[in-house]
């Protein structure tokens, strides 16, 4: 697995006592609006309290041909204040910081606990954490905030501008996005924790529309591209110039191909359609939460039970799964997660069988375990959930050349289009922008609206060939939806391209 | 808890973005919304929350060039601030073709979407509801859900002269009852007014169909004669406005409506039209624009008149606004928030009864897009889905996966039920609308549940 270090700048030392220098322009020091919203919460009669200030900024930007469609800029500043009465959950939240506010939402969100109490249930126990003083700021070169909006708004109309060279070709889009999230995380336990990521995206997009048919082809990855936790510096190793003219002839091309045949047939999957077949059918199924039942309502359970770990064979040998939030440039990664847990690298599957769920401070003491680390929350207004953080696929061997090269017959599939799954993460089905025959080891035939569907189980077990790591990169899933009030969490997935059998493709 | 901002204090800080100099137009949307929301599951209260946000949304215009700026510095200073920054963003990018002004002055319906009782509704309002819902599960079963009361608040000025203002509240209440040897039954209730929410009729509904879904037997895949429950029918909705009836995507060709202005999409049964001003949904009489909201038909007996509309898109299609934009900058276009599907003359009952052999559908999961001009989509069942022979309910069966064009399946429609409920779905807003019974729907898998 690739890993680098370091993945962040971090200076840390346990126990309480250490003071902060980072101070939020315009506001009291926003550590210390965490820290007395936390002894609120204590003397309105929280057992445990822990508050996170946090401070999102974005920009987007989206150019259709050569038209600027969508530039804006998005600041928000809250606090979040999470309590345990009588061991029951209260949460408050206000977009204001005045401290008369942060008192009275500390307040109410130990009211909101006692209300929790109108129904009988088990006191929710917290797997031990050491409180930890640090600051942590994720990997950036070049801050994506400081760079000229001419210079980012000139790439992306050049970028349309090569799409649109493409004769036949109906849309031309490109899109930059960057964001940044600072948070100040305290708790009733000591912990002073201050983290800053810098997210930065960029995507190609080429539409054709014709005769009854819309058919897309984006680059590096569908939905606004390939995201990464880093600066600017990322978007200037995309290539989305250069990739521009190839990525729109092969919309124009699909329009007059075949739609993909109605078979069972050996697939293979690129590494960015991988991502999403990892993120529905592993990355949801281990979450802890899901398999306690607490997402049942609303996006589901799991297949899985804490009786499968270490026995259920998910997958063949060749699949092993990694959860790890300490991998360089993934939108999971962190050096803390939103309990002031450390940031950690779980096996999930190895060698095909089942191991860890990913889980909290509340989940995993019900499994007698210790939390690894993975709850995080949609800024500040929003409850801590189990998430994924990078959740990857361990590279073996070869290329994705390689593994065509050695296919005789059956059909590659790039680049994820859609997707569905049933409440229990076992039936699903994908949709791709593109498809070609393999016939005795090389592309032949383009096909059009490719999809597949399985049985998550029986699909990762049929996996019988994954590339190594000169094909896995790590991708960025920016529109994981999850919990009530529904919240959107970025995160990663580092994917190769793979190989499975028997698989039924082309549904209509 | 907190209270309304109203107008007056609106424009006083709307007014600090709208007098920018430089700028040949300013746009101030402002969305401030609270509330709580009650989670449980396995029969306890296990997440429960509340929240408040003051956003402002400044859209600058500049020789036809657009920026826009969001914060939740609600103030003269943020206000000014965020204009600042989007008139920066305009000073960079070209003219957009299509723009179409600010909207103008113009008179907006009054509504009676706010209800104080539910703006103010407190965490021990929702636990007793929950408390009351679950207390309906009989032994071995457990209830999961939420309960939600919400309240927004929403203006927009522009220097246009148009200023308008509207609160309006939400209550819902949903819940997945399971247990027993693997069923499962779903309930929920949309209302203005959170004393419309009935516990105790929603825990009793869902309990009995978790009761009706033990021991679900498998069965083939394949094309069955179906009758969807209105939350079923919602998903089909609420796909086709996400897919077809926007304005734009009709007049870029993306659309399964485009070039179909004046023909038959669906059976003469079928009409579907948006209406935010009426009484029994949830909406706001004006758009993110400004523009007065108003009904608009889109498809009448089974006719397709018509997309909806904002003012750029309306402008690109050479047509008028209908009063649907979202908050700017909005690259997908505008939206309907309110559909209605119009009610028939059957009760579900007769639906069901008029089923030789066929499926009884009370709701669709994680569905998305297969082919958008065709309309067809994917996704599964859940929580109560039944063989139906001889016009009866015979037994539960497991999930079964769909793939289904929308617009072949409401050219199916041979029945419509003569109630309407206010329905949510996964990704959208909900849509009022009734059950239907389809003569021809298709069942591409299958799951183990």
């Amino acid at each position: 697995m690739p890993r680098e270090q370091p993945w962040g700048s971090l200076s840390a030392r346990t126990g309480p006592g250490a003071r902060s220098k980072h101070r939020a322009k315009g506001h009291r020091v926003v550590l210390d609006v965490s820290k007395q919203a936390v002894e609120a919460a204590r003397a309105a009669g929280a057992d445990f309290a822990d508050a996170r200030a946090v401070a999102d900024r974005s920009e987007s930007l989206t150019v259709r041909n050569q038209e600027m469609e969508g530039i804006d800029r998005e600041g928000s500043e809250g606090l979040g204040v999470r309590v345990l009465v009588k061991g029951r959950w209260g949460f408050a939240a206000t977009g204001r910081l005045a401290e008369a506010e942060v008192v009275r939402t500390a307040r109410l969100a130990v009211e909101i606990a006692k209300a929790a109490a109108r129904l009988p249930g088990q006191p929710v126990k917290l797997s031990p954490v050491e409180p930890v003083v640090a600051s942590w700021h994720g990997p950036m070169k070049e801050d994506p905030f400081n760079v000229p909006l001419e210079e980012k708004v000139a790439l992306l109309v050049e970028a349309s501008r090569r799409m649109q060279r493409v004769k036949g070709l109906a849309f031309a889009e490109s899109s930059l996005d960057f964001y940044r999230r600072s948070t100040s995380f305290a708790s009733s336990e000591g912990a002073e924790i201050e983290q800053t990521v810098v997210h930065s995206g960029g995507g190609i997009e080429a539409t054709a529309v014709g005769d009854g048919e819309l058919q897309r082809r984006s680059f590096p990855n569908s939905f606004r591209g390939h995201i990464k936790a880093a600066g600017y510096e990322h978007i200037r190793t995309l290539g989305l110039v250069e990739e521009a003219e190839r990525t729109a002839t092969e919309a124009v091309e699909l329009l007059s191909v075949r739609e993909c045949p109605s078979e069972e047939a050996t697939l293979v999957l690129d590494s960015g359609q991988m991502e999403l077949q990892i993120h529905e059918s592993v990355g949801h199924p281990v979450e802890l939460d899901r398999v306690l039942g607490m997402e049942e309502a609303y996006a589901g359970s799991s297949f899985l039970t804490p009786a499968d770990r270490g026995k259920l064979r998910y997958a063949s040998d060749l699949v092993s799964i990694t959860a790890d939030a300490t991998l360089q440039g993934g939108l999971g990664s962190f050096a803390f997660d939103d309990e002031g847990v450390p940031a950690q690298r779980t096996p999930v599957i190895v060698d095909g069988i089942f191991q860890s769920f990913i889980s909290s401070r509340e989940t995993a003491p019900v499994i007698g375990e210790a939390s690894n680390g993975t709850m995080r929350a949609d800024g500040w207004g929003a409850l801590p959930l189990i998430r994924m953080t990078n959740i990857s696929i361990e590279p073996r061997e070869g290329t994705l050349a390689d593994i065509i090269g050695d296919t005789k017959d059956g059909i590659y599939m790039a680049t994820n289009q859609s997707w569905s799954i049933d409440d229990k993460r076992v039936n699903f089905q994908f949709g791709c922008e593109i498809a070609w025959r393999i016939k005795d080891g090389k592309l032949t035939e383009m096909y059009r609206n490719p999809n597949y569907t399985g049985i998550t189980t029986e699909f990762w077990q049929s996996c019988d060939a994954v590339a190594g790591r000169e094909d896995w990169v790590l991708w960025g899933t920016p529109n994981c939806g999850k919990g009530q009030p529904p919240q959107t969490a970025r995160v990663g997935h580092g994917a190769a391209p793979a190989r499975f059998r028997n698989v039924r493709v082309g549904v209509r | 808890m907190p209270g309304l901002i109203g107008q007056d204090a609106f424009e006083r800080v709307a007014k600090a973005a709208i007098d920018l100099p430089g700028a040949d137009g300013v746009e101030v949307v402002l969305i401030h919304e609270w509330g709580g929301l009650t989670r449980f599951a396995s029969s306890e209260i296990h997440q429960s929350t509340w929240r408040e946000d003051t956003g402002l949304r400044v859209r600058v215009v500049s020789a036809g060039r657009i920026g826009v700026a969001a914060s939740n510095d609600f103030s003269e200073a943020g206000a000014r601030a965020a204009a600042e920054s989007a008139l920066e963003m305009a000073g960079v990018v070209s003219a957009d073709p299509y723009f179409g002004g600010l909207a103008p002055r113009a008179p907006v319906h009054a509504t009676d979407g706010f209800d104080e009782r539910t703006a103010t509704a407190t965490p021990d309002l929702r636990s007793e509801g929950v408390a009351t819902l679950v207390a309906q599960c009989p032994p071995g079963f457990t209830a999961a859900g939420a309960f939600e009361t919400t309240a927004v608040e929403v203006a927009v000025a522009t220097t246009e002269g148009q200023v308008c203002w509207a609160p309006v509240t939400q209550a819902s209440l949903t819940t997945v009852v399971t247990g027993g040897e693997g069923g499962a039954g779903f309930a929920e209730s949309f209302a203005r007014r959170v004393e419309e929410i009935d516990p105790e009729a929603i825990g009793r509904r869902a309990e009995g169909k978790a009761r009706d879904s033990q021991n679900p037997r498998p069965l083939e895949p394949g094309i069955y004669e179906v009758v969807l429950e209105p939350n079923a029918v919602s998903t089909l909705v609420g796909f086709l406005a996400y897919m077809g009836f926007g304005g734009r995507s009709i007049a870029e060709g993306r659309s399964c409506f485009s070039g179909k202005e004046g023909e038959k999409v669906a059976s003469s049964n079928i009409t579907i039209y948006d209406d935010a001003l009426a009484a029994d949904t949830i909406g706001v009489p004006f758009d993110f624009e400004g523009t007065p909201r108003r009904r608009v038909d889109l498809v009448r007996n089974g006719v397709f008149l018509d997309g909806v509309y904002d003012l750029r898109t309306a402008t690109q299609a050479g047509k008028q606004t209908t009063g649907h934009a979202l908050p700017a900058p909005n690259p997908e276009g505008p939206f309907p928030l309110n559909l209605y599907m119009q009610t028939g003359d059957a009760s579900m009952e007769e639906l069901i009864g008029s089923v030789q052999r066929g499926l009884l559908i009370t709701r669709f999961h994680y569905s998305n897009v297969v082919h958008p001009v065709e309309s067809t989509i994917t996704g599964m069942t859940r929580d109560g889905t039944f063989l139906i022979e001889d016009g009866e309910v015979k037994h539960p069966v497991t999930n079964f996966r769909f793939t289904q064009s929308i617009l072949e399946a409401l050219s199916a429609v041979s029945m419509v039920a003569s109630e309407s409920e206010l329905a949510s779905e996964f990704f959208f807003s909900a849509s009022r609308v009734p059950g239907l019974r389809i003569d021809r729907f298709q069942f591409t898998g299958r799951s183990d549940h």
